[in-house]
């Protein structure tokens, strides 16, 4: 194997100051590999979404080093960090984050909006995206007219478009009917078999049984980090 | 333009919060507007009200004073000799005195009551106006007494009407003269209600020696002078040696007021300038008032709207947007929003300016650079008053802003 997709070497950020300080992510060091599906499991407060922050570059660890994808993200500045946010992650949040009043296809643009330099095919992009994901009835609802299930589709078609390296899935079946969520589950594996690398915060065993890989955290620090079947 | 459709959506999105928040910013560039324009109007009046006008000239009247123990004076009248004087003075260029009284004018069949102006040679000049038929009078007719008459255009058009009226002869207060000149018709802006074209000129000492009682009947005495002097620069110190010249000749003391009163077209329509000028810039002052408040109006809506959208802005921070993509978004917004209501204010500041002109009965000055000034303003507005809660936008923290609720 070539270089890991993500390295991160003693990883710490830590909240407050003194007596009062607590350690978010305490020394955290692992490694992914490209085409990976890993599950961070841990209770609320384990740390696993300041993890998941620092992945996407939408923070900055306050000790220790971390490269995703030959980047080292704290060397980077603010416009460098939108950069690789826009081109190298796509996040999938558990409220879904779709602006209401656009339809789906303008919601899957989205990110493409910041893309420098602008593509022209913007449109073709969304929409292949949205077949991806079995959304391509729906390109013109708005996420009003969708259910919670379908509405998690068009926002993983968001964090799909125009192939990003990483995706980054907080809790996406925490806004989910268990029904919605073994569908939502069975399409990110079916991303993950057609070569995607992602990464997903849960705190539910179930959920993470999906995963090819189990990181669990606790307090900061990386308690377990098991494979459930062989890597790929 | 990809980010001004997409704040018209945002706008629209929300049309009443939206036409609230314009409504300062409406009523300020309309204020701006029309207030800008009215006083441009004005000022266009002042100026044209002095086309056809010499502004070289000053007019030299006795005005009643108080002097010892509020005791007033009479009018005291010039004198021949200080008319002789005045013209001595540097850069005078002619000189007229002018003794006037209403009479009866007559010719058979027609009759009207008509200022006589009695005066000499200079009085057309000084008055800007030039003969159209015959010819002017001269020092003969003066020294002579002459009974000759130079008559205004209304009223030969009165008495005569379409004939020749030079040499036929004009019954002024029962006394016969002979028409030798006909004024062609002088037209002014000043809005004055009397017809300047009705005055009949004969010379002064024939006015003074047949026609007039009181002062005007004493040797010498003039009820009124005129002065035309050569360049218009000149002008103060032509007033000061004048005033200089007439205290002397009028036994004034320099503690005492001035028993005559002098006036120039050109320093009253400075005066009128200076009054037009304060009273623009004290509209203006409202209008721009009225759009600071309407721009922290626009500002306060600005920051509902970024607190509201907190969540959308972790959103796009999350996705690759730039800080500086999410400044420009609110920024572009607001400046959108000016634009809008400074659009609509220019319509109803037209509005104001159209109703204006009829209540007033004034042609205003609706150029477009006072239009432009005023929508630019509004744009102003915007980018001041949106930068601050754009700023705020983008400074917030990507996680948070997506944790918000």
């Amino acid at each position: 194997m070539n270089t890991p997709l993500i390295k991160t070497e003693n990883l710490t950020k830590i909240y407050g100051r003194g007596a009062a300080e607590i350690r978010a992510l305490d020394g955290v060091d692992f490694e992914i590999e490209s085409g990976e599906f890993v599950a961070i499991i841990g209770a609320s407060g384990s740390g696993k979404s300041t993890l998941m922050n620092m992945l996407g570059g939408l923070d900055r660890p306050d000790l220790g080093r971390m490269f995703i994808a030959g980047q080292d993200l704290g060397q980077m500045s603010n416009k460098a960090l939108a950069k690789f946010r826009n081109e190298t992650i796509g996040f999938v949040f558990q409220q879904f984050q779709l602006l209401p009043k656009k339809s789906a296809r303008a919601n899957v643009m989205l990110p493409l909006q910041y893309r420098r330099p602008r593509r022209e095919d913007e449109k073709a992009l969304a929409e292949q995206s949205l077949a991806r994901v079995g959304m391509s009835d729906r390109i013109a609802h708005k996420p009003t007219e969708l259910s919670g299930g379908q509405q998690q589709r068009v926002a993983i078609a968001r964090a799909l478009v125009d192939a990003p390296e990483l995706l980054l899935a907080d809790e996406p079946t925490g806004a989910l009917d268990s029904k919605t969520s073994t569908d939502v589950m069975a399409l990110l594996k079916k991303l993950n078999a057609q070569g995607i690398t992602i990464v997903l915060i849960t705190h539910d065993a179930d959920i993470a049984a999906y995963a090819t890989r189990i990181i669990t955290m606790r307090d900061g620090k990386i308690t377990a980090d098991e494979r459930t079947e062989k890597a790929p | 333009m990809r980010h001004f459709i997409a704040a018209y959506v945002s706008l629209v999105s929300r049309p009443f919060r939206t036409l609230l928040t314009m409504f300062g910013i409406v009523i300020g560039v309309a204020a701006i507007y029309a207030m800008i324009s009215i006083g441009n109007g004005a000022k266009k009046m002042i100026i044209h009200s002095l086309d056809g006008i010499n502004t070289r000239s000053i007019a030299i009247t006795p005005i009643w004073t108080e002097n010892k123990a509020s005791r007033r004076t009479e009018r005291r009248p010039f004198s021949e000799a200080d008319i002789e004087e005045i013209s001595r003075i540097e850069g005078v260029e002619s000189v007229s005195g002018e003794n006037s009284k209403e009479f009866s004018v007559a010719v058979p069949g027609a009759d009207l009551k008509v200022g006589i102006d009695g005066s000499d040679a200079f009085y057309l000049r000084t008055k800007s106006m030039t003969l159209k038929l015959g010819r002017n009078l001269n020092e003969t007719d003066l020294q002579s007494k002459a009974l000759v008459a130079i008559i205004g255009s209304s009223v030969a058009q009165s008495l005569f009407g379409t004939n020749h009226p030079i040499g036929e002869t004009v019954k002024i207060d029962k006394i016969p003269f002979t028409v030798i000149g006909v004024v062609e018709k002088h037209e002014t802006n000043l809005s004055s209600r009397r017809d300047e074209n009705k005055f009949v000129l004969i010379p002064r000492t024939t006015a003074r020696a047949r026609l007039m009682g009181g002062h005007a009947s004493v040797k010498n005495h003039v009820e009124g002078i005129t002065v035309i002097f050569e360049r218009e620069q000149d002008f103060s110190r032509i007033e000061d040696d004048i005033e200089h010249l007439l205290r002397y000749t009028r036994g004034l003391l320099d503690s005492d007021k001035l028993n005559f009163r002098m006036f120039n077209f050109a320093a009253a329509r400075n005066q009128m300038m200076q009054v037009q000028r304060v009273l623009s810039l004290l509209l203006g002052s409202i209008g721009t008032i009225i759009l600071i408040v309407g721009g922290v109006g626009v500002m306060n809506i600005m920051l509902v709207n970024v607190t509201e959208r907190t969540h959308e802005i972790g959103l796009r921070l999350s996705v690759g947007a730039r800080r500086s993509d999410i400044l420009w978004q609110f920024v572009i917004e607001a400046i959108l929003l000016c634009g809008l209501a400074g659009i609509v204010g220019l319509g109803l500041g037209w509005g104001i300016i159209a109703v204006a002109e009829i209540i007033g009965e004034f042609k205003m000055d609706t150029g477009w650079s006072v239009a432009a000034l005023a929508f630019g303003s509004s744009l102003f507005v915007g980018l001041i008053f949106g930068y601050l809660p754009a700023r705020r936008a983008s400074r917030l923290h990507p996680v948070e802003a997506l944790r918000h609720e």
